[in-house]
């Protein structure tokens, strides 16, 4: 459903003359798979994430979803993927029911099928109440939620939640996880990137462990568990950074980067 | 492209616009309330200035000749026929001239006046002397002796103000008592015995002045006018011609010439506000609040979706701009016509409300130019990454589009070829000949107003575009910046060749070391050797140094950075037969140039002292200073650095049309500044299919070359040989080409640039080969 081969992205830096964002990631995630992609802020999630989304493009590599390239039918691929992160915001002078209507309405849902949308994805979000609440009066999580159901008003396979549990209170993160394992039922392929551990292993059927821009590890939890050999995930994930740093610094030694 | 998506990002963005109170107010509020105020203000002012009773301190009303009195037996101003109005707005204060009338005396009454005046006790005040009476006594009577020649009878009559006429027994009087020393008085130095102090710096004082003066002038008149009679002349004698004025003029139409000035002023301007806010609203406003990433990655191409911002500008920027007009108008109707029933009925017939024709051509005037503007700023506020940033935008965009709108404000510009080629100004002149109704002219020059306004919209369009797909604009991070940083950045990371950015910017320190070389050189020129060292330095240092250090510091190999490389033969071969062919039209469109923009007199002399010192020389020492050192110089810089960096990622057209400005630009006169420019164009298309800049030193070269050895040729009379008959002939010196070898040099030009197009592949592929 979404395949990342060799996936680059370099940009132009002051400081250093080229910043490589993300080095030659890969990954492959399935239909009714959640993905999650774990790494400290500034590992590569966002770029990776948007280059998914087809708002960067890649220096290096290539990414399809549902079959179609990133680069090539970046349209395809917006039709095929809703995308819910941190940064995509909503309107404040929208209500959540004209913003999602707005959405679905550039999606190219006709008129009916927009209807019987919205009317399914505003009661599958419980947001009947907020339809006609404008978006700078809305409280967090309630934006959260409109954002979601901006995101799947068109019914993609493909799901996107960048960073997407972040300011929230545990109430609203915790219903924002069911939400996510419910679109997991329908069948949905979903990439989920957080820094955060506890959400990695209540929803996650695999990990990509994200560090510097490059991939250290990938898989089922318990794969990860088996290979280095400890149970506790977080100490995990903390023994990977450390051996990533200490790999880094010795091939700087060694001249080879 | 699916308009659909336009039309839904369309809606959405006026609604979303139309909730914000912000806009609201900036956009429709605002031009609704400032104009009525503006209104109410001036008419206050104007109040204050009719209807303020002004206090005025007069100082010896005693002394004023009893015959003619300026004060009533209530010291008040006698009210004169027509003056009355004024007479009753004025208060006088009489204060009689103190008994002691010694020099200390006087100065100390003028400083008691000064001080009573500054100290805003009274608004002015009038010192009238106690020798005023005979003073004026004595004018007259000097008058009446100079009057026997009939020349100074005239003089009299041109010269009242200063000099009354006089009453003929007085005269005699008088003239028994001076006439021993009548020359001893001149007249006209003769002090009056008359002072007025006023405060200028305040408004009452200023108004007090002015009707005093208007007064003692209606006095003086009638004075002049019983003095005239009672000595027997014609009092119209003062006023020898009667000038009746008869304007052909429409009222109407006058009235469009003023509006038709005024109006697109401020209609752009407005338009280029109102399209800026919404435009940092939607851009960078939506990049702040986060909502500008969720519809980039909503289906809607980045096209669609400037096109669908692009529309709600426009609406906001003619909103915007129609409102001021409206609220204008009818402000400026209403003062207008308050004025009028006031009286000012000159003020009315020529500030009358516009013809209401006018309007519907503003508006056809203010659509592409709201279209443009808002491009540009949706262009400038992508650069943006928060509203406040957006807002340091507003000045640099000010600045280039102001001067274009306010140029058609310039007295004396009218439409005509050259002007219509301005973008903006050439749209507002063609508008401004539609209001005043000259539309033949109109008619004329639609064609290329329409076309540069198409061009400058497309063009501003495609800025915009391509910043929406630009992800370092879209996504720009806040770097850490400093000037170390940056010149580390510049060293560490140089390319082979300049950059797009570093091209520019070597353009633009030419363009600056010429501007101050002009001024130096300028003032500095007056042989031949101060020609030769101006040129030397300009070359040298101005032009090539540059670029040369450019290459030198920002590049990896300044040897194709200024695209230096061996050319082919056959490149060599059609750049010789171009420079050749090319020349006849070259020369052809410098004078359908200047025929177009006539040259300035002055421009023209300070060419032609130019041209005598230069020509005046050895023909060896001109063609190397002024078409050996150019060529190499110039080429070095323009199809050489400048060229190479923008020629970046496939950006022929741009470096073409960018080298060629910058050439032109670095011109000082506009008129070779457009040849320039053009030649330019042909430069850079050889220098971009030959893949260097060796022939376009050759084609520069020789074309320099004809053009200095013809003139010359003419300066030093040298007769013509018979074996160029075929191309050249004679008129007077000057030497012209044929129109036959003008019209086989065009074939002849086209052809090579047929050879060089051909042979480009294999150029490209070795150019490549070589930077690779």
């Amino acid at each position: 459903m979404v395949e990342a081969h060799h996936l680059t992205k370099a940009y132009p830096d002051l400081q250093t003359g080229q910043f490589i964002a993300l080095n030659q990631v890969s990954f492959q995630v399935g239909p009714g798979e959640i993905f999650g992609l774990l790494g400290p802020n500034g590992a590569g999630k966002t770029t990776a994430l948007r280059i998914l989304s087809t708002v960067l493009k890649p220096t290096g590599g290539y990414a399809r979803v549902n079959g179609f390239d990133v680069v090539t039918h970046p349209y395809e691929v917006r039709h095929s993927i809703g995308f819910v992160s941190s940064n995509t915001a909503i309107y404040d002078r929208m209500t959540a029911w004209e913003m999602v209507e707005y959405f679905g309405k550039l999606y190219g849902l006709d008129a009916e099928r927009l209807a019987e949308r919205m009317d399914r994805v505003f009661t599958q979000l419980q947001m009947h109440d907020i339809r006609d609440v404008a978006g700078a009066r809305m409280s967090t999580g309630m934006k959260q939620k409109v954002s979601i159901a901006r995101a799947i008003v068109h019914d993609p396979p493909v799901l996107v939640f960048d960073e997407a549990s972040l300011g929230l209170d545990i109430l609203v993160a915790r219903a924002l996880l069911e939400i996510i394992a419910g679109l997991r039922e329908e069948g949905k392929c979903i990439i989920f990137s957080t820094h955060i551990m506890r959400e990695v292993e209540r929803l996650c059927d695999r990990v990509g462990i994200l560090y510097h821009g490059r991939m250290l590890a990938a898989g089922t939890l318990q794969d990860l568990a088996l290979q280095y050999d400890e149970s506790d995930f977080e100490e995990m994930f903390f023994r990977m950074l450390q051996d990533s740093d200490r790999q880094l610094s010795t091939e700087r030694c060694q001249g080879i980067l | 492209m699916n308009w659909k998506h336009v039309h839904l990002i369309f809606l959405r963005e006026m609604n979303d616009q139309l909730r914000d109170r912000r806009t609201l107010f900036t956009i429709a509020i605002l031009p609704m309330l400032l104009y009525p105020l503006l209104g109410m203000l001036m008419m206050q002012i104007a109040q204050f200035h009719r209807e303020y009773t002004v206090s005025i301190r007069v100082v010896g009303a005693e002394n004023w000749p009893a015959r003619s009195p300026l004060l009533d037996a209530h010291q008040q101003l006698i009210p004169l026929p027509g003056l009355e109005k004024i007479t009753r707005l004025v208060e006088i204060e009489a204060v009689p001239w103190p008994s002691d009338d010694s020099p200390e005396a006087r100065a100390k009454l003028e400083q008691a006046s000064r001080a009573a005046v500054m100290a805003d006790v009274v608004d002015a005040v009038l010192l009238i002397e106690p020798e005023f009476d005979s003073l004026l006594q004595l004018r007259a009577a000097h008058a009446t002796q100079s009057d026997a020649p009939p020349d100074s009878t005239q003089e009299v009559g041109q010269d009242t103000e200063q000099r009354a006429g006089g009453n003929a027994r007085l005269a005699a009087e008088i003239s028994a008592e001076k006439a021993t020393e009548p020359a001893q008085v001149p007249v006209s130095e003769t002090e009056d015995g008359l002072e007025l102090i006023a405060n200028l710096a305040r408004d009452n004082s200023k108004i007090a002045q002015a009707r005093l003066s208007t007064v003692l002038d209606q006095w003086r008149a009638n004075w002049v006018v019983s003095q005239l009679s009672a000595a027997g002349v014609n009092p119209r004698l003062v006023e020898p011609i009667m000038l009746t004025e008869t304007d052909t003029s429409v009222s109407s139409v006058r009235r469009a010439m003023l509006w038709s000035k005024i109006l697109p002023f401020v209609m752009l301007v407005w338009a280029l506000t109102g399209a800026f806010y919404p435009a940092i609203d939607l851009c960078a406003g939506e990049k702040e609040r986060g909502t500008l990433e969720t519809l980039l990655s909503s289906p809607a191409r980045r096209r669609e979706i400037v096109w669908g911002k692009l529309l709600t500008i426009s609406v906001f920027s003619i909103g915007s701009a129609l409102l001021n007009l409206m609220s204008m108008h009818l402000t400026a109707g209403i003062i207008v016509k308050q004025l009028a029933s006031q009286g000012s009925t000159e003020i009315a017939s020529v500030l009358g409300p516009m013809p209401i024709h006018a309007f519907g051509w503003l508006v056809l005037l203010l659509i592409p130019m709201a279209a443009f503007f808002s491009a540009l700023a949706l262009a400038v506020a992508a650069l943006a990454r928060s509203t406040k940033e957006g807002q340091y935008y507003l000045m640099p965009l000010l600045m280039v589009t102001l001067p274009l709108v306010a140029l058609p404000m310039l007295p004396s510009l009218q439409l005509n070829l050259g002007t219509s080629l301005v973008p903006v100004s050439g749209a507002v002149f063609l508008v401004r000949s539609l209001i005043e109704g000259r539309y033949t002219e109109a008619v004329v020059h639609l064609p290329v107003v329409v076309l540069v306004t198409a061009a400058c919209c497309w063009l501003a369009l495609r800025w915009a575009i391509r910043q929406f797909e630009s992800e370092a604009v879209m996504f720009r991070e806040a770097d850490r910046w400093s000037v170390k940083l940056w010149m580390r950045h510049l060293w560490r990371d140089r390319g082979d060749t300049a950059s797009p950015t570093e091209a520019v910017l070597c353009g633009l320190t030419i363009i600056i070391g010429m501007f101050f070389a002009q001024f130096v050189a300028g003032s500095t020129i007056h042989d031949f050797t101060s020609i030769a060292t101006s040129t030397v330095i300009v070359q040298i240092a101005i032009i090539l140094t540059p670029c040369v250090l450019m290459a030198l510091f920002l590049t990896r190999s300044p040897r194709r950075a200024l695209r230096i490389h061996r050319p082919q033969f056959s490149h060599v071969v059609a750049a010789v037969m171009i420079g050749v062919a090319m020349h006849p039209s070259y020369m052809a469109l410098g004078s359908g140039i200047s025929q177009v923009y006539e040259i300035g007199e002055e421009t023209s002399s300070v060419l032609q002292m130019f041209q005598s010192l230069v020509l005046s020389q050895p023909l060896w020492i001109i063609l190397l200073l002024m078409a050996a050192l150019p060529a190499i110089c110039e080429e070095l810089a323009f199809r050489g650095f400048i060229f190479g960096g923008l020629l970046h990622k496939n950006g022929a057209l741009r470096a073409i049309v960018v080298s060629a400005l910058f050439f032109g630009f670095t011109h000082p006169v506009l008129q070779q500044s457009i040849a320039a420019s053009l030649m330019g164009l042909m430069l850079g298309l050889i220098a971009w299919r030959t893949g260097g800049v060796l022939c376009t030193i050759l084609v520069h070269a020789i074309n320099n070359t004809l053009s200095l050895t013809m003139a010359w040729c003419a300066a030093n009379h040298v007769s013509l040989p018979a074996r160029l008959n075929w191309a050249v002939s004679t008129q007077g010196d000057a030497w012209t080409y044929r129109p036959e070898w003008i019209a086989i040099s065009v074939f002849i030009t086209l052809a090579m640039l047929v050879v060089l197009f051909r042979r480009n592949a294999d150029t490209r592929q070795v150019v490549q080969a070589e930077m690779a």
